[in-house]
C-alpha cells in the first residue's frame, strides 16, 4: 500500500528540482554587476526617502480580525443561499440565528470602543513655555556663566 | 432532496436543550453587558442560565440516542459528565464572586462570565461528541476560552505568561491531534467514530498507521488531562491563572478530556460485538492498554515526586492534580464496567475535594497575601474552621478514610486489582503513600507550628465559609454513604458499554 504513494514522492522531488534548477542555472549564467542605483529599494520610480521599516498602527490588526470573522460568515452564506429555496423556513430561521450571533459580536466590538480610530495626540508646547521674559533670559545667562561655558 | 436532513436536524434540536440553554445564556449575558454594564447582573444571569441548563439536563435523564446523525451522543455517560461540568461551573461562578484577585484589579468581569459559559458549552459538547470534527470543534471552543481566561488578570505578569504558554502548547497539541485525526479519516473514509470502528473491524488496516494516528489523537487528549509527557503546561498555567480558573481547569477541563478519551478509545479501537465484563478485546493486537498503563505510571510518578519539592501551595496542587490524572488513567487501562465506573466515582469526589482545597487556598491568600506553605504556619489557630476544612480536603486527596477520597481510591484500586493488573495497583498505592508527605506538610504547617505574627483571628465572610462547607460536608458524608454515587456511576457506564 505504501507503494501507491510513490507518485507523491516523484512529484515532490521533481517540484524541488524544477525550482532549484531554475535558480541555480540563473545564478551561474547571469552577469553580476551591481551598482548603487540597482541595489537601492524600489519606491515607484522616486528616490527612496527614509527607512523602509515603518511602524504601522495596530488599529489595523483589529480591523483585520473583524474582517476575518465576517469573511468566514460570508463563506457560510454561499452554500446556504444555494439550498435555501428547497429547505424553506427552517433554513431562514437558522441563518437568522447565526447572523444574529455574529451581528451581536459586531455590536459588542462597537459598543466597547474597539472600532474607534484613535488619533495620536501630539503634545504641542504652550506659548508660556516658548516665550520667556527678559529677566528669565538674563537669569539663564548668569547660570550658564557660573557653571562654566 | 434535503427533507430527510432537515427533519433529522429539527428532531435533534430537542436533544440538545442543555447546550441550547447555555448558548442562550451566553447571548443574553453579552446583550445585558452592553445594556446594563453591571457585573452583578452578569453574574446573576450566568448563574440563572446554568441552573436552567441543569433543569433541562435533569429533564433529559434516561435518553440514550445520538443527535444530528451521530454527531453527538446523548447518553447517561455524557450526562454524568455534564452534571459534573455544571456543578463545577456553578461553583466557579460563585467562587469568582469572592475572589479579590479579580475584583480588586478594576478588571471588567463581563467577558469573564461570557468566557466561562463558552467554556462550559464547549465541555458539554465534548462530553457527548462522537465525530472527529465535533471532538476537535468542542475541544477548541473549550481551549480558546480557557486560554483567555487563564490570562484574564493581564497586569500580573505571571498571568500573561501562563496564558501565552498555554496557547503555544495548546495549539501545538491541537495540531498534532488533528493530524492524527486526518490520517484516521484518510484510512477509513469517515469521520464518525462508529463508522470508523466498523470499517476497521471489517477491513484490514495498515497497522503502524493506525498506531501512530491513534497515538497522536490520544496525545491531544492527554494534553488536556495533563498526562505525562504532555503535562508541561500544567504547573505554569495553574500557578499563573487566577485561582478560580485554576480550579475550573483542574476539574472540569480534565473531566471533559477524560470523557472524550474514554469514548474515543472505546468506540474506535474495540470490536463492536463481544464487549463484556472482560479485559480488552483489542483490534489486531495493538497494545493500547500497555500504552495507557505506561502513561498512567509516568503521570502518577512524576506528579507525586515533583510535588514533593514544591513550596507554593497552588503549584503543589497543580502537580497533585497531575498525579490524580495518573490514578484516573489507571481506570481507563482496565476497560471494564467496574474500571470505567470507578473513574466516574473518583471524578465526582475529586470535584468536591479539589474545589474545596482551591477555595480555601484562595481565601487564605486574600488574608495573608501569600500562597507559600511557609506562610501557612499557625494559621490553624487563626482561622480554625477553614483550616480544619482544608485539612479534611487534603486528607481526602491523600485517600485516607473516612473521607470520600478514600472511597474513590478504594473503588479504583479494586477495579485495577480485579482485572489482574497487580503491578499497576502496587505502583498506585506506593504513589498514594508518597503523596501523603506533601499534603501533610501543609497540615503540619497549619496546626503544629505556632507562630505569633500578630494578626490574630482572621475573619472570613459567612458566604465564603458556607461555600466551603457545602463542599466539605459531602466529602465527609460520601466517605461513609457512597452507595448512591456508585449506583449512579454504574448506571451511566453500563448503558455506554452496552453500545
Amino acid at each position: 500500500m505504501l507503494i501507491d504513494y510513490s507518485v507523491v514522492l516523484v512529484y515532490l522531488i521533481v517540484g524541488v528540482l524544477f525550482v532549484a534548477a531554475g535558480i541555480v542555472t540563473a545564478a551561474l549564467i547571469r552577469p553580476s554587476r551591481p551598482n548603487p542605483r540597482k541595489n537601492s529599494t524600489y519606491e515607484s520610480g522616486e528616490e527612496p526617502i527614509g527607512s523602509p521599516w515603518i511602524q504601522f498602527n495596530n488599529r489595523f490588526y483589529i480591523i483585520a480580525l473583524a474582517f476575518i470573522i465576517f469573511d468566514v460568515e460570508l463563506v457560510m452564506l454561499f452554500p446556504w443561499a444555494t439550498a435555501f429555496k428547497e429547505i424553506g423556513w427552517f433554513a431562514f430561521w437558522g441563518m437568522i440565528v447565526f447572523a444574529f450571533i455574529l451581528a451581536l459580536g459586531l455590536a459588542y466590538d462597537w459598543a466597547k470602543g474597539l472600532l474607534d480610530w484613535e488619533k495620536p495626540n501630539p503634545q504641542i508646547p504652550s506659548l508660556d513655555e516658548l516665550v520667556i521674559t527678559r529677566e528669565q533670559y538674563l537669569d539663564e545667562l548668569k547660570k550658564k556663566e557660573q557653571t562654566g561655558n | 432532496m434535503y427533507n430527510a436532513v432537515v427533519n433529522e436536524l429539527i428532531g435533534s434540536l430537542g436533544l440538545i436543550k442543555p447546550e441550547l440553554a447555555l448558548l442562550v445564556t451566553f447571548v443574553v449575558v453579552i446583550i445585558a453587558d452592553l445594556i446594563f454594564k453591571n457585573n452583578k447582573v452578569n453574574l446573576g444571569l450566568s448563574i440563572l442560565g446554568t441552573i436552567v441548563s441543569g433543569i433541562f439536563l435533569i429533564g433529559m435523564s434516561g435518553t440514550n440516542t445520538s443527535a444530528f446523525a451521530n454527531l453527538i451522543a446523548v447518553d447517561p455517560f455524557s450526562e454524568f459528565f455534564k452534571y459534573l461540568i455544571l456543578i463545577s461551573t456553578l461553583i466557579v461562578l460563585v467562587m469568582s464572586e469572592f475572589s479579590e484577585e479579580l475584583h480588586n484589579r478594576d478588571v471588567w468581569m463581563g467577558e469573564y462570565y461570557m468566557l466561562v459559559l463558552g467554556m462550559a458549552l464547549g465541555m458539554f459538547l465534548l462530553a457527548g461528541a462522537t465525530n472527529l470534527i465535533m471532538i476537535y470543534l468542542a475541544l477548541e471552543t473549550m481551549s480558546m476560552s480557557s486560554y483567555i481566561l487563564s490570562g484574564y488578570t493581564k497586569e500580573i505578569k505571571r498571568s500573561s505568561e501562563a496564558s501565552l504558554k498555554y496557547v503555544i502548547f495548546g495549539s501545538l497539541s491541537s495540531g498534532i491531534m488533528i493530524y492524527g485525526m486526518s490520517i484516521l479519516f484518510g484510512m477509513t473514509g469517515s469521520l464518525d467514530l462508529y463508522a470508523i470502528q466498523s470499517y476497521l473491524a471489517a477491513n484490514g488496516f495498515f497497522q503502524p498507521a493506525i498506531f501512530i494516528s491513534g497515538l497522536m489523537v490520544i496525545a491531544g487528549f492527554a494534553y488536556k488531562i495533563s498526562a505525562v509527557p504532555f503535562h508541561f503546561w500544567t504547573p505554569d498555567v495553574y500557578e499563573g491563572s487566577p485561582i478560580t480558573i485554576t480550579a475550573y481547569l483542574s476539574v472540569a477541563s480534565k473531566a471533559a478530556g477524560f470523557a472524550v478519551l474514554v469514548r474515543f478509545i472505546k468506540l474506535t479501537f474495540f470490536d463492536a460485538a463481544g464487549s463484556s465484563d472482560e479485559s480488552w478485546i483489542m483490534m489486531n493486537s495493538i497494545p493500547w492498554d500497555m500504552v495507557l498503563a505506561v502513561l498512567a505510571v509516568a503521570t502518577m510518578t512524576l506528579g507525586n515526586i515533583v510535588a514533593l519539592w514544591q513550596s507554593n501551595v497552588k503549584r503543589m496542587l497543580a502537580y497533585s492534580s497531575i498525579a490524580h490524572a495518573g490514578y484516573l488513567l489507571m481506570g481507563i487501562v482496565v476497560m471494564t464496567n467496574t474500571g470505567l465506573m470507578s473513574i466516574l466515582v473518583y471524578f465526582f469526589f475529586y470535584l468536591l475535594m479539589n474545589f474545596g482545597a482551591f477555595i480555601v487556598v484562595m481565601l487564605f491568600a486574600h488574608k495573608i497575601g501569600s500562597e507559600e506553605m511557609d506562610d501557612y504556619e499557625g494559621i490553624g489557630y487563626q482561622a480554625p474552621v477553614l483550616a480544619s476544612l482544608l485539612t479534611l480536603f487534603l486528607v481526602s486527596l491523600t485517600g485516607l478514610p473516612p473521607t470520600a477520597g478514600f472511597i474513590g481510591k478504594l473503588v479504583l484500586f479494586g477495579a485495577v486489582l480485579d482485572s489482574g493488573w497487580y503491578w499497576l495497583a502496587v505502583i498506585g498505592v506506593l504513589n498514594s503513600v508518597v503523596s501523603l508527605y506533601y499534603y501533610a506538610k501543609v497540615v503540619r504547617n497549619m496546626w503544629l507550628r505556632k507562630v505569633d505574627n500578630g494578626k490574630g483571628t482572621l475573619k472570613f465572610s459567612i458566604q465564603s465559609q458556607a461555600l466551603v462547607m457545602v463542599l466539605g460536608i459531602p466529602t465527609l458524608v460520601f466517605g461513609l454513604f457512597f452507595g448512591p454515587i456508585m449506583r449512579w456511576a454504574e448506571h451511566s457506564v453500563r448503558i455506554f458499554l452496552g453500545n
